[in-house]
């Protein structure tokens, strides 16, 4: 009857009204736990901050003491006598420091279980340009296992003449030549970077950089010519060209060929990326 | 966002993180830098060394290991030095900048290029990039013992000038076996 119908509809709701409760107390524990497990994250992070800012702090009064003592006595020794395990890693350092600079001669390399392998670094005045490797085998006999040395230096040929008899001249040749290379190569990027605007087109060359064609106008009698340069370096080990031919349209003035004979004298004599400022004082005089 | 309350945290650990290993570095770069102990206080230490630590190895690097690591660096220098005729005899380095990559030091070298002594003092500004090392040279000051060789000169000059430092290494070689060459044809015929 209707008792029964009221008893059921208020059953519903109570468990519906339970279950909502349930719902709710579920989702705030939930909440509470995200809420705790950032509250943890935070202070731990905190503390690592605390923990690091400390050490940072030790190791800056650490440092500042240091400089006192060099300030005032010249050196920095511990008070107390230095331990031979101290005294042994300072000898190790050093002596790994003058390895890592024994590139700056030239010639530098490290034993291998079957012979040495060989490092040949290149240089243009200051700037070292980048090193080359060879792997050498001394047994049976002494030969190239592994090198990086680019395939248009003539290797094979420098190898043939001096690699058994006397490794210490195929070494040098060999610098000499990737030296040079190194050395053209750099004039070339130099100039590209720093003289684009002042050529006509782009600069054109050759693997070994000992052939460079470019074009340039010179201006005379307020008229314009372009000038054609060929730069033939004929000395495998020298970074200045053997040869500068400069060569301009048939219509050209007569004064124009003093001109071409001055600027080839200057692209003889001069490194090519410093060349074009040789040349403006060159150009000044003809205007 | 939640994730910035994090952030700002996480930034300042990264930077203190970096902080501290210029800093550790800076510390040991001066320490080495600044201190010097002859061979003999080496020889020493060595046979000190020994006794020390016979049958410890606490987590320390063993007698055997600190000892074969100084062995096998001595005999990689010697051989470079004996291939290629240039002995330094004495190096020291100055830190003078540290940054991210980029190192400058200042360097005393002394040596021998065969017979002929040098000194040299440079300044080293090196650069690392994403495929290698790039090197510079400059403020170079270099002593040799030109006297009577007018042409010695000339080439500590005009390399001083340019900061030729790979320049100047191989132009003494070339230099100093020309030298030794001439030196054992006149004792030859003495």
């Amino acid at each position: 009857g209707k008792m029964e119908e009221g008893k059921a509809y208020s059953q519903d709701g109570v468990l519906g009204h339970l279950e909502m409760l349930e719902a709710q107390a579920r989702e705030l524990a939930l909440k509470q736990e995200e809420m705790e497990q950032q509250e943890e994250k935070l202070a731990g992070l905190k503390a690592r901050v605390q923990e690091l800012r400390a050490q940072r702090d030790e190791l800056r009064a650490k440092v500042e003491l240091q400089q006192k003592q060099l300030l005032e006595k010249g050196v920095v020794k511990d008070p107390a006598q230095p331990s031979a395990q101290t005294v042994l890693e300072w000898k190790i350092k050093s002596i790994k420091a003058m390895l890592q600079i024994f590139y700056l001669t030239g010639i530098s390399g490290k034993l291998t279980k079957r012979g040495v392998c060989f490092c040949i670094s290149t240089a243009y005045e200051g700037t070292y340009l980048g090193s080359y490797y060879l792997d050498i085998l001394t047994k049976p006999e002494v030969r190239i296992q592994r090198h990086s040395v680019p395939i248009f230096i003539p290797l094979e040929q420098i190898a043939k003449k001096y690699l058994q008899t006397d490794i210490r001249r195929f070494l040098s040749v060999l610098s000499d030549h990737l030296n040079a290379y190194a050395g053209r190569r750099y004039q070339a990027d130099q100039f590209e970077e720093h003289f684009s605007d002042r050529i006509e087109g782009t600069l054109q060359r050759n693997s070994l950089c000992n052939l460079l064609v470019f074009n340039y106008n010179v201006s005379s009698n307020r008229k314009t010519f372009l000038f054609n340069v060929k730069l033939l370096y004929g000395d495998l080990c020298c970074s200045l060209p053997t040869e500068a031919t400069i060569s301009c349209t048939p219509s050209a003035p007569a004064s124009l060929a003093e001109m071409a004979a001055a600027h080839s004298e200057v692209f003889r004599h001069t490194a090519l990326h410093k060349a074009f400022d040789s040349l403006s004082n060159a150009k000044e005089t003809q205007d | 966002m939640e994730n910035s309350i994090y952030q700002v945290y996480e930034d300042e650990i990264q930077l203190l993180e970096e902080e501290i290993k210029l800093l550790s570095e800076k510390y040991e770069d001066i320490q080495q830098e600044s201190t010097f102990f002859s061979d003999e206080e080496i020889l020493a230490s060595i046979k000190l060394f020994q006794r020390e630590f016979q049958g410890q190895s606490k987590g320390h690097e063993s007698p055997s290991d600190l000892k074969a690591q100084l062995e096998s660096l001595e005999r990689e220098i010697s051989f470079l030095m004996k291939f290629t005729g240039i002995q330094f005899t004495s190096h020291s380095k100055k830190t003078l900048e540290k940054s991210g990559n980029r190192t400058v030091q200042k360097h005393r070298l002394s040596g021998n290029c065969h017979s002929l002594p040098f000194q040299l003092e440079f300044q080293l500004l090196e650069m690392q990039n994403k495929e290698n090392v790039s090197a510079v040279i400059t403020d170079l000051s270099i002593i040799t013992e030109s006297g009577e060789y007018s042409d010695l000169s000339k080439l500590v000059s005009s390399t001083e000038e340019h900061g030729s430092l790979l320049l100047f290494f191989r132009s003494l070689s070339s230099y100093a076996e020309w030298y030794e060459h001439r030196r054992c044809t006149f004792l030859h015929f003495k």
